[in-house]
C-alpha cells in the first residue's frame, strides 16, 4: 500500500526535526577541517592542521586531562549518592519520600545561572573557589538528580519479589542489595553515570563563575578561545569533545543492550 | 537424598488476624500443620490464603494471634532467619544469575564452602531434571523448567517447611498436569511439609493430603480431599470445591454432586423418579456429557452423565425422570 499524506508528511517532518537537532552540532566537523587561520567553512581545501595545533598544544592537552579529571571524578561521586539516595527513598517509599526527591531534583530546574551563583558565594568563604574539589563538587551537584532518575527509573521495573526471595533465602538486608537489587538496576546505573560524566564535561556557565586560573576545562578554553580569537582549534575541540561524548553514548548502549539481554523474561 | 532432617516441620496457627486499616485480611485462624504433610490453601481471590502464607513466610506482619513452628513461636523471627523454603507466584528467580547460582543461592549466603554447595546443587538439578541447563539464565528456560529451578532453589537449604504460592499459575494446562505429578513424587521424596496456595480446585484435590478452603479471610472447612468432595458443610464449600445442585427441603438445604445423579427417559418403569424434568440443554465434553434439566418449581438441575451410557441419546426438550440414593444429598449447614 502507498504511504499515505500524513504518514509521509510524518516521516519528512522527523527528518527535519532531526536535521534541526544535530546540524549546530555538526556544524564543527568541516570548520575544524579549515586551511584558514580564522573560524570559516573550508572552500575546496581540507586541512588536519588545527587538530595537530590540538593535540601538540600544552594548554589544550592540558585542559583536556582535567575535564577528564573533573568529569570522572563527578560521575563516580554522583553515581554513588545519586544510587544510594534512589534506592534509600524507593525503600521508605511514603509521601514524604516524594517531597524529598522532588527537593532533590530542584538543581534540575533551577536555572544553572542561579545555581552558579550560589556557588560562587558559596565556595568563596569555603575556599573552595578556582579548586578541582569546588568545581567537582558543583558538577556533583548539579549530576546527582540525573542519577537520583535513571536509577529511580530502574527500581520502578524491579520486582519486589526478587527482595523477598533473596530474605527467604536467608539473604540479610545487605546482601540482598548487593546480590539481587543491585545487579538488577545496573542499566540505571550506568546511564546515570554516563549522563553526570557528559553534564560535567561540557559544562560551561557554572565552571565560568568558579574557575579562574588554576582550574581551566576543555569547555572553557574553548569559551575563550571563541572570544579573544577565532581560532579553528576551538572546532576542532568540538570535535573532539563530542566524538567522545558519541563514544560514551555508544559504549553505554551495547552495555545495556547486553544487560537487557540478560535480564529480560 | 534426605532432605529436612524430619524433626522439624509441624506448624501451628493460633487466632491469626492480619487487619489492613479497617480491612480484616485474615479473620481468627487456627490451624494444626502436621510434619511432612500436603496442605493446600484453597479458595477465590481476596480470600485471604496468599495473606495467611506471607505471614507465615514472615513477610506481613500479624495483628494478633500466633504463629509457632513445632510449638516454639515464630512471629520475632524475620523472614530471612526463618528457614522457609518458597516458591513465590511468577517464579521470582535472579534473572542475572544462572541456574546453578539461582539453586546454590540459599547455601552461598550462608557461606558454606563451594565444594558442598556444588555437590548440593548437583543433587537438586537431579531432583528436578534439569542438569544440562545449570549454566542457563533463567529467560533462557520455558516456564515449566522455570518453575523447577524455583522449587530446587527453595528446597536446596533443606527447609522444614515449603510454602508455594500459585506455583502453576502461569503454565498452561497440560504442563500443570504434568508438574502436579512431578510435586507430588518431589514432596513424597523430601519429606518436607508443604503449604500450598491455589484457587484451582483440581490441584487442590488431586494433590493435598489435607485441603483448607478460605472465605473471606476465615477457614471455612478443612479436610482430606475425600472428605471435604463427600461430605462438604456449606454451600460455599459444595460450590467451590466441584461442581454441585442444591435442593431445598422441608428439613434444610442439600448438595447434590451432578454425577450422582442417574437420568432415564421418563415413564420407563423401574424404581419411582424422585424429580422429573425437561432436557434444556446437553453439552459433549468428549468423556462425559453436561445435561441440564429444567424442574418444575423453576430451578434447574446439573446432571453429569459418562458418554458411553448415553447410548440410547437422550435429546433437548425431552420428558426425563431423575433418581439418586439417599446417601448422595448431603445436608448442609446454614448460617
Amino acid at each position: 500500500m502507498k504511504p499515505g499524506f500524513f504518514s509521509q508528511f510524518n516521516r519528512i517532518g522527523a527528518w527535519v526535526l532531526l536535521l534541526f537537532l544535530v546540524t549546530p552540532a555538526l556544524i564543527a566537523i568541516p570548520v575544524s577541517l579549515t586551511t584558514k587561520r580564522f573560524l570559516s567553512m573550508p572552500k575546496g581545501n581540507y586541512s588536519l592542521r588545527h587538530f595537530e595545533k590540538l593535540f601538540s598544544s600544552p594548554e589544550w592537552i592540558s585542559s583536556f586531562f582535567q575535564s577528564a579529571t573533573i568529569g570522572l571524578s563527578t560521575s563516580l561521586l554522583a553515581t554513588i549518592l545519586g544510587t544510594l539516595c534512589a534506592i534509600g527513598l524507593w525503600r521508605v517509599s511514603s509521601k514524604y519520600s516524594e517531597v524529598v526527591r522532588a527537593f532533590l531534583l530542584l538543581p534540575l530546574i533551577i536555572p544553572q545561572i542561579i545555581s552558579a551563583m550560589a556557588f560562587y558565594r558559596l565556595w568563596i568563604p569555603m575556599g573552595l573557589l578556582d579548586s578541582y574539589l569546588g568545581l567537582i563538587l558543583a558538577h556533583t551537584i548539579l549530576a546527582t538528580p540525573l542519577v537520583l532518575i535513571t536509577v529511580s527509573a530502574s527500581l520502578a521495573n524491579f520486582d519486589p519479589k526478587l527482595e523477598q526471595a533473596s530474605k527467604n533465602l536467608g539473604a540479610s538486608n545487605w546482601t540482598t542489595m548487593r546480590r539481587v537489587i543491585l545487579p538488577s538496576v545496573r542499566p540505571g546505573v550506568f546511564a546515570g553515570a554516563l549522563f553526570a560524566f557528559i553534564l560535567s564535561w561540557d559544562e560551561i556557565v557554572v565552571t565560568l563563575f568558579i574557575s579562574k586560573f588554576n582550574v581551566y576545562t576543555l569547555p572553557r578554553r574553548m569559551w575563550n578561545g571563541i572570544r579573544e580569537n577565532t581560532d579553528p582549534t576551538v572546532a576542532a575541540a568540538a570535535v573532539v569533545l563530542i566524538a567522545i561524548t558519541l563514544i560514551a553514548f555508544v559504549v553505554s548502549a551495547i552495555v545495556s543492550r547486553r544487560q537487557s539481554e540478560q535480564t529480560s523474561t | 537424598m534426605s532432605n529436612s532432617d524430619h524433626t522439624q516441620g509441624s506448624l501451628q496457627l493460633t487466632d491469626l488476624s492480619k487487619y489492613f486499616g479497617e480491612f480484616c485480611a485474615v479473620n481468627k485462624v487456627s490451624l494444626e500443620i502436621q510434619k511432612g504433610e500436603f496442605l493446600t490453601l484453597l479458595g477465590p481471590s481476596g480470600s485471604g490464603k496468599t495473606t495467611l502464607l506471607m505471614m507465615i513466610a514472615g513477610f506481613v506482619d500479624i495483628t494478633s494471634g500466633d504463629i509457632a513452628l513445632d510449638g516454639t513461636t515464630i512471629v520475632d523471627i524475620p523472614a530471612e532467619k526463618r528457614n522457609f523454603g518458597m516458591v513465590f507466584q511468577g517464579y521470582a528467580l535472579f534473572p542475572h544469575m544462572t541456574v546453578r547460582d539461582n539453586i546454590g543461592y540459599a547455601l552461598s549466603v550462608r557461606k558454606r564452602p563451594a565444594k558442598e554447595i556444588t555437590e548440593r546443587v548437583d543433587e537438586m538439578l537431579e531432583l528436578v531434571q534439569l542438569q544440562d541447563f545449570a549454566n542457563r539464565k533463567p529467560n533462557q528456560l520455558s516456564g515449566g523448567q522455570q518453575q523447577r529451578v524455583a522449587l530446587a532453589r527453595a528446597l536446596c537449604f533443606a527447609p522444614p517447611v515449603l510454602l508455594l504460592d500459585e506455583p502453576l499459575g502461569a503454565l498452561d494446562k497440560k504442563l500443570r498436569v504434568e508438574v502436579q505429578q512431578q510435586l507430588k513424587d518431589i514432596h513424597k521424596h523430601v519429606g518436607t511439609t508443604f503449604i500450598y496456595v491455589t484457587h484451582d480446585q483440581e490441584e487442590a484435590l488431586s494433590m493435598s493430603d489435607r485441603i483448607v478452603i478460605m472465605r473471606d479471610g476465615a477457614i471455612e472447612q478443612v479436610g482430606s480431599p475425600y472428605d471435604l468432595y463427600e461430605h462438604p458443610a456449606t454451600e460455599f464449600s459444595a460450590s467451590f470445591l466441584g461442581k454441585s445442585n442444591f435442593l431445598r427441603r422441608p428439613d434444610g438445604l442439600y448438595a447434590l454432586r451432578p454425577e450422582k445423579i442417574d437420568i432415564r427417559a421418563a415413564g420407563n418403569g423401574g424404581e419411582p423418579a424422585r424429580l422429573t424434568g425437561a432436557i434444556k440443554s446437553i453439552t459433549y465434553f468428549g468423556s462425559m456429557q453436561r445435561i441440564i434439566v429444567s424442574i418444575p418449581d423453576g430451578d434447574e438441575l446439573e446432571v453429569d452423565i459418562d458418554s458411553w451410557r448415553n447410548q440410547d441419546p437422550l435429546h433437548e426438550g425431552q420428558q426425563v425422570d431423575m433418581l439418586w440414593q439417599d446417601i448422595a444429598a448431603v445436608k448442609l449447614a446454614e448460617g
